[in-house]
């Protein structure tokens, strides 16, 4: 029964063990089929079993479907549900051979049980073949009209499957009006939710060209509705509960005795025993009371108790998602936790996810009265046997040293770290150093007689040397030996691999230079000379503009490299409250676990193009070296949205380039520590230069692939013209695609030949600009390719753009067109979807 | 909206997909999960949350089992969390627990359950009592049931009725001969003692667990003696609102069978029944350690089960340890755990033993955390008594019983 193990982890469809096996079982279903011996039932069973079993680890049998539907008259109903799962899994791969499943569902559908009614309603809607919808009809309408409960939830939620096979059938048949009664007429609170989460799908779905949907979605948000569900809500299930309450979020109350209605109807979910219940309801009450600011200040007191509960008694997965929140949450009004941070303590035993954010959240409470407690709980773990928790509490204590204003406990605390003799504590540790003393300088001297006894060569880790040189160039002046440990870090440049350390030594050198000039000249004289023969462009680039300007006069070096500078008073923040607002406003869901809104991940409209670079990886946008950059650039690109044309790029410079750096500031100034204007130049200069022919590059790679190609004579024009010689640049396309609804979606099959062909992707390219359909960018690697298109109609210039992602062991493309006029969309799929077929074609 | 819940066996074998909707999520997500959790270090592993590049998963690990949900829309994730672990934890009681052998026996059955439990991504019921009446357990009985009829259905007959009842929870009437009930308090104790022997952090999370083989429409009230000192409660759905909230008493009509009637937390005790007090010196390259154990606040019960289990540090390349009470063993991962049971009249338990550390390590910089555990039975250590429990009418044979028991959950000792 068990097969080799290999084919367990990686199965395909066609594979290749398991062969003999289930044509053994083929032949012996055969026998049973129209056997009526007694125990017949049994064998069957046993039979059955194996060939789901087979099913489960992922062996495919649908070679027996036609046996296994033979077999299928009985009255057993484990029988009946092996063969129903069974059918589910293979229907839409056998359009024609599940016909046959049609005629014993359906009689299942009209027998006396309950039970088998409901069952095989659901295995009937589950077949999800489309030419099959005809048949489903019928059944789902005596299903909504069952006087069980059991097979109206089922045939509540096969009409919604039917929607989602097929659209208009379901439209036709004037299911959305029989679900909306059943909402709010029928006596079973399962039935209702159903119909719930059903309509709520369909009519958001139909909203986009009908109004009378858009004016049903509108009317679930009505007073009578909602509070219809809200009196009731004790009678749902909880899982219907959290649909409720999702739709109770949107509600908006007319007056503020309608919140205090809601909010005395939902106070008792808050005591919920499912974690779910309780943070819907508290996203319900936050968002209710956004205006009254008092009111919302209560909600927190209200809530906090009932979130920490959940914290210490769930298991360790419940305990993230709901710390996730709490992050967020303590982040607007950090007061609520401030006397409960003990509840944020790690315990030894929790999983190392859940204690980073518990350290998250004790630097977030800390405040003038428990920072004493909290700094001594972190302390505790810095000596912790768990290596990377231990990281993570240095950092925490060095979070709170720069948000607090007394710090003198703390700088003690963080100086203890150094004598501990640790390397990754020592390591940490420097880099807060490092960053204290640019908010408060008062402390160099304290700091400084530590951190001169450390010896450089017990540093490994990047960030803590270059914090090291960081120190040693800014207090040359205070530490003995500053040059001649610069000196030795600099005759060991060959092996000094990171970047951004050598960027520092070439600054440290600098700035040594200006205070102890004899002791450094040679040793800057190596790091510039070694500098400039650096093949890393930045560092490069610096070594050779500090050169120039030491040339041109030294002191303008001085004040451009180490002017007198101001202690930093606010460390920027990563995120701008923009960002967390929207993520407040997406409280119960992803976003808050990813801390990003989520349409920087989630909408697949906003991802566009920027999938390439994520999902298939093959070709990138942003560029990919100059990792200093990386982050702030696609953080941009995330945020602004992507695929920026080559024209737009150009014209955006002087915009992106403030925006970068202000995103990148903190990383900037703590690397390198630019003070003034012009180091700034300095060195944002080389790293756009950087950028830019990389990033040109990058979309002239993207566009060679879709214009290079010499357009080919246009077959004999089908029912609509296209213009051969489109043009649209990236820009605005990429604004067209987000502009503009998708007006269509299909699924449609390749040749074998086109799959084979799909080896080198380019030539899909030119097959299609021969169509007059142009590429505008594309990417994926087999078997997923995934292409954008365009095409202009002719004499008009509309435009159709078009989405195709080809599953090449599937030999399925999905086309999603997007039109300026959305009447032709479907001529344009047509001719899409014909020139596609005739890929691979000779 | 869920698409797919893959179970997943502790090798990473695909051991069962259930599609949920019409969008086929591709086996291949689970291979890429494997490949990532392998690659990643621990904490990736275990991280509930992560988003692949077509879809989000979502994933808890049960005894070895990864239950693997995936989704490619905004959702609750503690909605799906949560329900993985009401998925696990029915698993679980059908299966009689929790193992790669158990789910491949019975598959069949975990295919009926998330049958019931979940359609078109929707979760639907997770109460087990709705779920028992439709499926039946592959239990001993039915197993002997279906070879003395030859009735091998694992099915029930009747629909759940309770799925149209006013009450969800429960069956509509059952029949017992003799009406009994039973509730427990089991608490656990959480607890941080610091290195200087102070207590840092004290708490009890209670729950009230009850046993209700009760005929007919039973409507109970239990009341507590001192119901102030608990400080939030999460309840049953059977338990009404209004009688706690004005009165602190508990009203609610029970499912039947077991179940977990509320939970409860009680903050800022003052003490612990038992004190550990360890010390380590190290120099030059060996280390001595020393622990006592012993009672601090007698309970007034005997306080069993006691053991403590610390992690040696890495840097520890071998150790030397007795105690003059109980057994001490090490095992191979340097997990070193001293069962100790109850307390003797007429000695203070204690460990003792050397610690060699690796060559050139003077002394020792990361400090272990020990783990305390114990039990007591018959009492609630938060001091919360039950009061009286009362049947609105009375069914004959009635039996009524109380428990209580605390046990340590997160006790860590520093050091």
């Amino acid at each position: 029964m068990a097969p080799p193990a290999a084919s367990q982890r990686y199965p395909s469809p066609s594979q290749p063990s398991g062969k003999s096996e289930v044509s053994d079982l083929k032949s012996q279903l055969r026998q049973l089929a129209g056997s009526r011996a007694p125990g017949v039932d049994d064998s069957k069973r046993e039979l059955y079993k194996k060939v789901i079993s087979y099913m489960t680890i992922g062996i495919d049998v649908s070679s027996v479907f036609g046996e296994m539907v033979m077999c299928s008259a009985t009255s057993d109903i484990v029988l009946k549900k092996m063969c129903y799962l069974y059918v589910g899994n293979y229907a839409k791969g056998n359009p024609d051979l599940s016909l046959l499943t049609i005629n014993f569902l359906q009689r299942d559908c009209k027998d006396e049980d309950p039970m088998i009614r409901g069952l095989a309603l659901r295995s009937l809607c589950s077949l999800r073949v489309p030419n099959l919808v005809e048949y489903l009809v019928g059944p789902l309408e005596s299903g909504l009209k069952d006087n069980n409960s059991y097979v109206r939830t089922i045939a509540v939620t096969g009409v919604l499957k039917l929607y989602h096979i097929s659209p208009s059938p379901c439209i036709d048949a004037d299911f959305p009006a029989t679900l909306k009664s059943l909402m709010l007429h029928d006596s079973d609170a399962q039935v209702v939710s159903n119909c719930l989460s059903a309509l709520q799908e369909i009519w958001s779905l139909e909203a986009n060209h009908s109004e009378e949907a858009c004016r049903e979605k509108e009317s679930l948000l009505s007073k009578p509705v909602i509070y219809y569900f809200l009196n009731r809500i004790k009678e749902f299930n909880e899982w219907a509960q959290c649909l409720i309450l999702e739709l109770a979020v949107k509600y908006v109350p007319s007056d503020s005795n309608d919140i205090f209605d809601i909010m005395n109807l939902l106070e008792d979910r808050l005591q919920h025993a499912n974690g779910a219940v309780v943070l819907a309801t508290v996203k319900v009450f936050l968002q209710l009371t956004l205006s009254m600011t008092d009111v919302h200040q209560q909600v927190y007191e209200r809530i906090k108790s009932p979130l920490l509960t959940l914290v210490s008694s769930g298991s360790p997965e419940q305990s993230y998602a709901i710390l996730s929140h709490l992050h967020l949450l303590v982040v607007r009004a950090p007061f609520i936790f401030a006397s409960d941070y003990k509840h944020f303590y790690c315990q030894y035993n929790e999983p190392s996810y859940v204690k980073k954010l518990k350290l998250e959240m004790l630097t977030a409470v800390a405040n003038e009265s428990n920072t004493y407690e909290i700094v001594t709980e972190l302390c505790e773990y810095a000596a912790n046997v768990d290596i990377a928790i231990a990281r993570e509490s240095i950092r925490a204590v060095g979070k709170i040293a720069l948000q607090q204003y007394d710090v003198n406990a703390i700088v003690d605390r963080l100086l203890q770290f150094l004598e501990m003799e640790k390397d990754y504590v020592t390591a940490e540790t420097l880099v807060l150093v490092k960053d204290l003393l640019r908010k408060y300088p008062q402390w160099s001297h304290d700091c400084i007689s530590v951190v001169g006894g450390i010896s450089s060569k017990n540093i490994q880790e990047p960030k803590a040397k270059a914090a090291l040189i960081w120190m040693l160039g800014e207090y040359a002046q205070d530490m003995s030996d500053a040059p001649y440990v610069l000196e030795n870090l600099i005759e060991n440049w060959e092996e000094e691999h990171s970047a951004e350390v050598r960027l520092h030594l070439l600054t440290a050198a600098m700035k040594c230079f200006f205070k102890r000039p004899p002791e450094t000249q040679k040793a800057l004289g190596t790091a510039l000379a070694a500098g400039i023969a650096d093949f890393h462009q930045d560092v490069h680039d610096r070594a050779l503009f500090y050169y120039r300007v030491l040339q041109y006069d030294v002191h303008v070096a001085e004040r451009v490299v180490s002017p007198p500078k101001q202690a930093v008073s606010v460390f920027a923040d990563t995120q701008s409250s923009e960002i967390k607002d929207r993520i407040f406003d997406e409280f119960n869901s992803l976003s808050v676990i990813y801390q990003k809104p989520s349409y920087m991940f989630t909408d697949k409209e906003h991802r566009g193009p920027f999938e390439f670079s994520d999902e298939l990886g093959n070709i990138s946008i942003t560029p990919e070296a100059s990792s200093d950059i990386v982050p702030a650039q696609q953080y941009e690109a995330n945020d602004k949205d992507l695929l920026l044309g080559i024209d737009q790029k150009d014209d955006n410079k002087g915009l992106s380039n403030n925006n970068g750096s202000a995103y990148t500031a903190p990383s900037f100034e703590s690397s390198s520590n630019i003070t003034s204007q012009l180091q700034e130049l300095a060195i944002s200069g080389p790293a756009t230069s950087a950028i830019t022919p990389q990033s040109s590059f990058g979309f002239d790679d993207l566009l060679g692939l879709g214009l290079s190609a010499a357009p080919a004579p246009t077959p004999s024009p089908p029912l609509l013209k296209l213009n051969p010689r489109a043009a649209l640049d990236p820009g605005a396309f990429q604004q067209k695609w987000r502009q503009l609804p998708i007006s269509l979606t299909q699924e449609c099959s390749l040749n074998p030949q086109g799959i084979a062909a799909l080896t080198v992707p380019q030539s899909l390219i030119r097959h299609m600009q021969s169509h007059s359909i142009h590429c505008i960018a594309s990417g994926g690697q087999s078997p997923n390719f995934k292409f954008f298109f365009f095409a202009q109609k002719e004499p008009e210039p509309l435009n159709y753009l078009t989405e195709c992602v080809i599953n090449s062991s599937s030999a399925k493309a999905q086309i999603k067109v997007k039109a300026d006029e959305q009447s032709t969309s479907q001529a344009f799929a047509t001719v899409f979807e014909t020139a596609l077929s005739k890929y691979g074609m000779p | 909206m869920l698409q797919c819940i893959f179970l997943l066996s502790d090798s990473g074998e695909v051991m069962l997909e259930k599609q949920l909707t019409g969008h086929r999520v591709d086996r291949s997500i689970c291979a890429w999960f494997w490949d990532q959790s392998i690659s990643q270090d621990d904490s990736f592993k275990s991280l509930p949350v992560i988003a692949s590049p077509t879809h989000y998963l979502f994933q808890i690990v049960r005894d070895g089992i990864t239950f693997l949900a995936c989704s490619q829309v905004e959702m609750p994730p503690l909605m799906a969390i949560e329900f993985l672990c009401r998925v696990a934890d029915v698993l679980s009681d059908y299966l009689g627990g929790l193992n790669e052998d158990l789910v491949k026996d019975n598959f069949i059955i975990v295919y009926e359950l998330l049958d019931e439990m979940i359609d078109n991504g929707f979760p639907l019921t997770t109460e087990p009592s709705i779920l028992r009446e439709m499926i039946a357990p592959p239990n001993l009985v039915s197993k002997m049931l279906s070879v003395v009829t030859g009735n091998a259905s694992n099915v029930s007959d009747t629909l759940p009725s309770g799925a149209g009842s006013c009450v969800p929870w429960r069956p509509t009437d059952p029949k017992y001969s003799s009406n009994e009930v039973y509730v427990d308090l089991v608490e656990e104790m959480d607890a941080i003692v610091n290195r200087d022997g102070e207590l840092v952090k004290c708490e009890i999370y209670g729950e009230v667990q009850m046993n209700s083989q009760l005929s007919g429409f039973p409507d109970l009230t239990l009341s507590f003696a001192n119901p102030s000192i608990l400080e939030d409660m999460r309840f049953h759905p059977c338990v009404r609102f209004r009688p706690w909230e004005s009165h602190q008493v508990l009203s609610f009509v029970p499912p039947d069978g077991e179940f977990n009637l509320m939970s409860y937390r009680v903050k800022k005790l003052k003490n612990t029944p038992v004190y550990v007090k360890p010390q380590i010196t190290s120099d030059s390259g060996t280390c001595r350690i020393s622990v006592l154990v012993g009672v601090r606040s007698d309970p007034g019960k005997t306080i069993e089960s006691i053991t403590l289990s610390f992690q040696l540090p890495h840097c520890v390349s071998s150790a030397d340890l007795s105690s003059n009470h109980g057994t001490v063993t090490i095992l191979s991962n340097k997990t070193c755990t001293w069962t100790i049971g109850r307390i003797p009249k007429d000695k203070t338990p204690s460990l003792s033993g050397t610690l060699a550390l690796e060559t050139g390590l003077e002394r020792l910089h990361v400090f272990p955390t020990f783990k305390l555990g114990f039990k007591i039975m018959g009492i609630a250590l938060s001091g919360l008594r039950i009061e009286k429990l009362d049947l609105q009418s009375i069914p004959p044979r009635l039996y009524k019983g109380f428990r209580a028991q605390t046990r340590a959950g997160e006790f860590d000792v520093r050091l």
